[in-house]
């Protein structure tokens, strides 16, 4: 079957009633090339395409809250830093037309760029149920919770993520090309008004992650070089990369530090 | 040892449930009983014969499967054909009317940038696209537009140059 | 005057440019941007009634101990699935060995071999089937690489051992000229796997009507490919009709069998019904053949002043599964081993070497590609030791017109000298950027020279055929078994015919690639098209011409000498054939034409270019003629290295190329442009990555070729020094692009960085390595000095 609610409220109540028997969509790319090769077979798809005002974007009370159906392309316009150039740098713009934020968090890969980028700006995912009304969890430990498994409920759907407007950051990600590339590393560093340090990195764990023991390293201190070295070497330390065809562990590692460095001096200069 | 890789899957002999699709193509009125599963790449190619739109990577990474919905530039191949219900869509056999090719078509002729052809339906719609969506689009940002449409045969220099011919023209 | 408006005079003035020489648009150009053009999948709709899929081995390398088709027969839908027992003649094709299996017996050599093909009435129901063949293998040790293929106790992969072939040359006396160098550098160079990563999917149909089997499938060679039809199907070739479709890139990619044979097949079991088989992305990647790796160890000796002295050279070449092309691309390697540098002692060894690996075999370069990389390496390498520029090192070191290349032979051509100069005032041209870099940034900016044999050469038959005529409409026909894969071929063609003709583009067809209409062309690769099918469609031309001369001048009692053929002057008037110094006496073509009917002249001509290439000696490799010409060019390049992450980007690329004549310029200097950006790919960022016998990035989103970001405007030159065998003096400009263009942008990461890159491609983790860890450091070995 092919359900294409025209609301929020049809859409939950779908979901609700089918939880993992309908595959839900909204861009669908990731779910498309599945299919194209021949890993994924559904029977059955919730289209969440059509659901009015699901890809509003609002700003209030020192938030930026943006439905779950806000395309890269949409995010991509927003004047948060390390968001919008991580939402820039998924794909093309022809994903980026289609391809959603909350679609990355679902999926919970450990390249995910969108991820990466909530996880430096201390983001927060509204999910909702017929069941259990809404609730907003953390992007973090509380959200991604094993290898492409997250908090998500089989009756809930995402309806929000939000960021604050106060935070600086920065961002960058290697790649194999000049674009178009699913990262071999890429790093996002937020810092709120009170001057903590939230540092992310993907594709260097089995989910996008933040570096708390280099967090607390630099919270509420000046940058100074010698600091900065030492954040490094930490993140160093408290990432676990692997060797896949890709990329090598090895380099990986070294690269979370060299971004470190430099995305902290970059939030220096700001 | 069965060849079938696909452990998490039920293996299902029955056929796909089917949906009824209503959508506009390149201007005209369209209704079909589609299956669920369809991309909007095989709608467009195996159900309509609409073979302009290209078929390579599968992926979402090469661009050559570039359609437009309501004037925005989508990759076919990762996109469901019900995505498109109550939508409109232009491939690029909407693209020139009358048999007189369209501005973008002219150029992309008149600079050498049609070598094997198989990217150019692709490149034209995302180019056509981006350049109505803002005429006065920077070269820098029409060719960041262009990064995931990929050529293999002319290294991209003719296109730069139809592109920059053609935002010329558009712009009288 | 006469005025350009009149329909029914000749169109003398201005004087009519021939086409040779003009960028006419494409005459395929218009179809293809309106999405009209028919490519193999594009005629599924409302052709095809069968579809099929091929099941290949979960193993790399395996005995197949049982076959069960039954589930798979039994899915609904299902009409077939066929087993080797079911091809009816050897079974087998290749280009050189016919040792690769249409449907594997008993033994699995790599990933992509067929064990089966379905057959069933929809794409879903043969995709169902397919998963339900089941196969027991008695599985055998994986060859993954070269060296794990001649350790001893190695599983044989083929009857007669895992070593292939090899190849060799020996000039002069390479030991005692390098014992008595002053200066001695060695490097291994290790080039990479790669793939053609054309855009049009291998897909294609098939009938079978009782009476003749005609397959519509993109190959490169569709008189080759109908031989090789026939005797593995057991049919003879006069039931076989090969039809190219409109075909989106090849780049060597086309020239083993893909879907043919497995088509045929299909066909033949279900006469009466059209069969469609078309490949995913990743069964393209896992099935076709790739680019030889090939790895290199290459001294060079020299005197102090810079003159090279001599060139030891041994390589090992992945051959993959199969033979495929293998032996070709050795030979070409090993004469290619020292480009155009004048190295008088020379000693060459190339060794191909069966892995479990995809077969290797055409890819744009052809060996020479590879075998460049490190000639331009190591010159860079030894430019740094003699504190030399490597401009200066280079020109001191190219080879002049007299002088000769590997084999000994003395192209007629050299021009090298010339490119390289063009190639660096177009550089200079410009200003060199001097904005202040950050310190993590470094800027860098080096130098290819390549020189590239035409053709198959080292004697194998090399030919074209054609045949042009003209109607009474005054339209002429060219006929060419030839394969237009993108590069404009079918321009070429007619731009030669309406050349020799006096024909306006517009007036002249071209059929081109049918096994029932046309005649052999020989092979869209090896660089020949333009030479070779130019020759013979100029001289087929120009035999009709003589014809149209004869007749026009029996009518208008004029002398055949004293007579022009020109275009009509309005736009859609075909021509005229008029006394030249009095136009007003003149005919129509297709006046002309009826008259020659008349007469009983054919009016349609056909030639044959077939020059002969001379083997290489078996012990030494020299051939006084190992190919029938030689191109040269030189590249420059100039990168951007971030020496923290390894990321590299070209920022400035020029390409120039002696193409003797540019028949149609717009097309050459795309074929440059399309050239230098294949050979940016191989450079930064293309790579197949195998483990043992597994292709793990059999797709698009992790086989990296290059995006609009990544290759800057290519300032394409090409220079015409007239080449006397070929048609206006061209000859091709196909694969030297892509030779020039990878060294370039290693020579430039030399100068950037100061290490010397050695291990392709130059990706950002490869390029952090190189930069900082000692054991791989860019270094080299310098075992004599000064």
């Amino acid at each position: 079957m092919f359900y294409q609610p025209q609301t929020l409220e049809e859409a939950l109540e779908l979901r609700g009633r089918l939880r993992d028997e309908a595959i839900v969509v909204k861009g669908g790319t990731d779910v498309l090339v599945a299919m194209n090769h021949g890993v994924l077979r559904p029977r059955s798809f919730l289209d969440l395409s059509q659901v009015k005002g699901f890809d509003v974007i609002e700003r209030d009370d020192g938030w930026i809250s943006m439905g779950a159906g806000a395309t890269f392309a949409q995010v991509g316009q927003l004047d948060v830093g390390c968001l919008r150039e991580a939402a820039l740098s998924v794909g093309g713009p022809q994903i980026r037309n289609a391809g959603t934020i909350a679609g990355n968090l679902v999926s919970a890969s450990p390249a995910g760029d969108g991820c990466v980028a909530l996880l430096a700006l201390d983001a927060q995912v509204e999910v909702a149920s017929v069941a259990r009304g809404s609730r907003w969890l953390r992007v973090n430990d509380e959200w991604f919770l094993a290898y492409r498994k997250t908090a998500l409920a089989d009756d809930e759907l995402i309806t929000r993520v939000r960021v604050r407007t106060d935070f600086q950051s920065a961002w960058y990600k290697i790649g194999k090309r000049g674009a178009v590339n699913i990262s071999v590393v890429c790093c996002a560093v937020g810092r709120s008004p009170d001057g903590c340090y939230y540092l992310a990195f993907g594709s260097v764990a089995f989910r996008p992650i933040r570096t708390p023991q280099a967090e607390e390293l630099l919270n509420g201190r000046a940058l100074t070089d010698d600091l900065i070295a030492c954040a490094a070497e930490s993140v160093m330390d408290e990432v676990s990369p692997i060797d896949d065809q890709r990329a090598g562990a090895a380099y990986r590692r070294a690269m979370c530090g060299v971004l470190t460095r430099r995305l902290l001096r970059e939030l220096d200069r700001m | 040892m069965s060849l079938n890789t696909n452990d998490n899957t039920t293996e299902s002999t029955t056929a796909p449930d089917t949906f009824h699709l209503h959508c506009t193509i390149n201007g005209q009125p369209i209704e079909r009983d589609v299956e669920v599963d369809r991309s909007l790449l095989s709608f467009l190619r195996d159900d309509l014969g609409l073979t302009g739109t290209k078929g390579s990577c599968l992926e979402g990474e090469c661009g050559s499967c570039t359609v437009l919905i309501d004037g925005v530039p989508f990759n076919s191949c990762v996109t469901l054909a019900g995505r498109v219900n109550g939508r409109s869509v232009t491939t690029i056999e909407g693209f020139a009317q009358d048999d007189k090719p369209a501005i973008l078509q002219e150029k992309f002729l008149e600079t050498g940038s049609v070598q094997c052809g198989y990217c150019s339906p692709g490149l034209i719609l995302t180019a056509y696209a981006l350049l109505q969506a803002n005429p006065e689009i920077t070269e820098e940002e029409l060719i960041k537009g262009m990064e995931a449409n990929i050529c293999r045969c002319t290294g991209y220099t003719a296109i730069i140059e139809a592109l920059r011919r053609a935002r010329r023209e558009m712009l009288k | 005057m006469p005025s350009s408006t009149e329909s029914n005079k000749p169109d003398t003035m201005p004087q009519v440019e021939p086409l040779a020489g003009q960028s006419c648009k494409r005459i395929d150009g218009a179809d293809k941007v309106a999405g009209r053009a028919m490519y193999g999948a594009d005629l599924f709709p409302g052709q095809a009634e069968l579809f099929a899929k091929v099941v290949r081995s979960p193993e790399a390398h395996a005995r197949v101990l049982s076959l069960d088709t039954s589930k798979a027969l039994a899915v609904e839908g299902v009409v077939g699935v066929y087993t080797h027992k079911d091809v009816g003649g050897t079974n087998r094709h290749g280009l050189i060995r016919r040792d690769h299996p249409v449907l594997v017996e008993d033994h699995v050599r790599y990933r992509g071999d067929a064990l089966a093909l379905v057959v069933a009435k929809s794409e879903r129901a043969a995709e169902s089937a397919r998963d339900l063949v089941e196969a027991h293998f008695e599985k055998l040790p994986v060859i993954g690489t070269i060296d794990q293929a001649l350790a001893s106790g190695a599983p044989k992969i083929h009857p007669d051992g895992n070593v292939m072939g090899d190849k060799r040359i020996r000039k002069g006396d390479v030991e005692a000229a390098l014992r008595t160098s002053d200066v001695v550098v060695s490097d291994t160079f290790e080039t990479q796997t790669t793939d053609h990563a054309f855009l049009d999917l291998e897909a294609g149909i098939a009938r079978w009507d009782g009476e003749l089997l005609t397959i519509h499938a993109a190959g490169q060679w569709v008189h080759e490919e109908r031989r090789l039809v026939a005797l593995a199907l057991g049919l003879g070739p006069e039931r076989i009709r090969i039809i190219q479709p409109c075909t989106g890139g090849a780049f060597g990619g086309r020239e083993d069998i893909s879907i043919q044979i497995h088509l045929g097949l299909a066909a033949l079991h279900h006469p009466g019904k059209t069969i469609a088989l078309r490949y995913s992305r990743s069964e393209s990647m896992i099935a076709r053949h790739k680019r030889h790796a090939l790895r290199i160890h290459y001294t060079l000796g020299a005197k102090r002043d810079g003159t090279l002295t001599a060139a030891r050279i041994v390589v090992y070449s992945d051959e993959g599964a199969y033979a495929s092309t293998g032996i070709a691309v050795m030979r070409k390697a090993a004469s290619h081993a020292t480009g155009p540098l004048r190295v008088p002692n020379v000693s060459v060894d190339v060794y191909g070497v069966h892995t479990n690996n995809n077969p290797t075999g055409a890819m744009r370069g052809f060996g020479a590609c590879q075998m460049a990389i490190a000639s331009n390496g190591i010159i860079e390498r030894l430019a740094r030791v003699l504190k030399m520029g490597p401009v200066t090192l280079f020109e001191k070191n190219l080879i002049e017109p007299g002088d000769e290349v590997t084999t000994g032979q003395h192209p007629e051509n050299i021009t090298i000298k010339e490119c390289l100069r063009a190639a660096l005032d177009k550089f200079h041209s410009k200003p060199y950027p001097n904005d202040p870099l950050p310190p993590h940034l470094k800027r860098g900016w080096g130098v290819s020279v390549m020189c590239f044999g035409l053709g198959y050469g080292d004697g194998f038959p090399d030919c074209s055929r054609a045949k042009v005529a003209i109607d009474e409409q005054g339209i002429i026909t060219v006929y060419t078994g030839g394969v237009d894969v993108g590069q404009g071929l079918l321009n070429m063609a007619a731009q030669v015919a309406g050349t020799e003709l006096g024909a306006k583009l517009e007036h002249v067809r071209v059929v081109a690639a049918d096994t029932g209409r046309t005649d052999e062309s020989g092979s869209s690769s090896a660089t020949r098209q333009t030479y070779f099918t130019g020759n013979a469609v100029r001289m087929a031309a120009s035999e009709l011409r003589e014809q149209l001369l004869d007749i026009t001048g029996n009518c208008l009692k004029v002398h055949p000498h004293e007579i022009s053929l020109g275009p009509g002057g309005a736009k859609n008037t075909p021509g005229f054939a008029y006394e030249t110094a009095n136009p007003d006496n003149h005919m129509s073509l297709g006046d002309l034409v009826r008259e020659g009917k008349k007469r009983g002249y054919p009016l349609e001509a056909r030639a044959m270019f077939k020059p002969r290439t001379v083997p290489g000696d078996p012990n030494t490799g020299k051939s006084p003629k190992a190919f029938v010409t030689y191109l040269f060019g030189a590249h420059v390049s100039q990168v951007l290295v971030d020496i923290e992450t390894g990321e590299t980007r070209v920022e400035r690329h020029i390409g120039c190329h002696d193409v003797g004549k540019a028949i149609n310029p717009q097309s050459v200097e795309g074929q440059i442009a399309g050239g230098v950006a294949q050979g940016i790919g191989m450079a930064l960022m293309e790579e197949v990555v195998m483990r043992d016998g597994r292709m793990l990035n059999p797709g698009f989103t992790d086989y990296i070729v290059p995006t609009i970001r990544d290759i800057p405007p290519v300032e394409a030159i090409y220079l015409e020094h007239d080449d006397p065998g070929g048609p206006y003096g061209a000859h091709g400009v196909g694969e030297p692009p892509l030779i020039g263009a990878v060294p370039a942008v290693l020579a430039a990461i030399y100068n950037a960085t100061g290490a010397a890159p050695n291990k392709l491609p130059c990706n950002p983790e490869n390029m952090w390595w190189m930069l900082n860890d000692p054991q791989r450091r860019g270094d080299f070995t310098v075992t004599q000095a000064m």
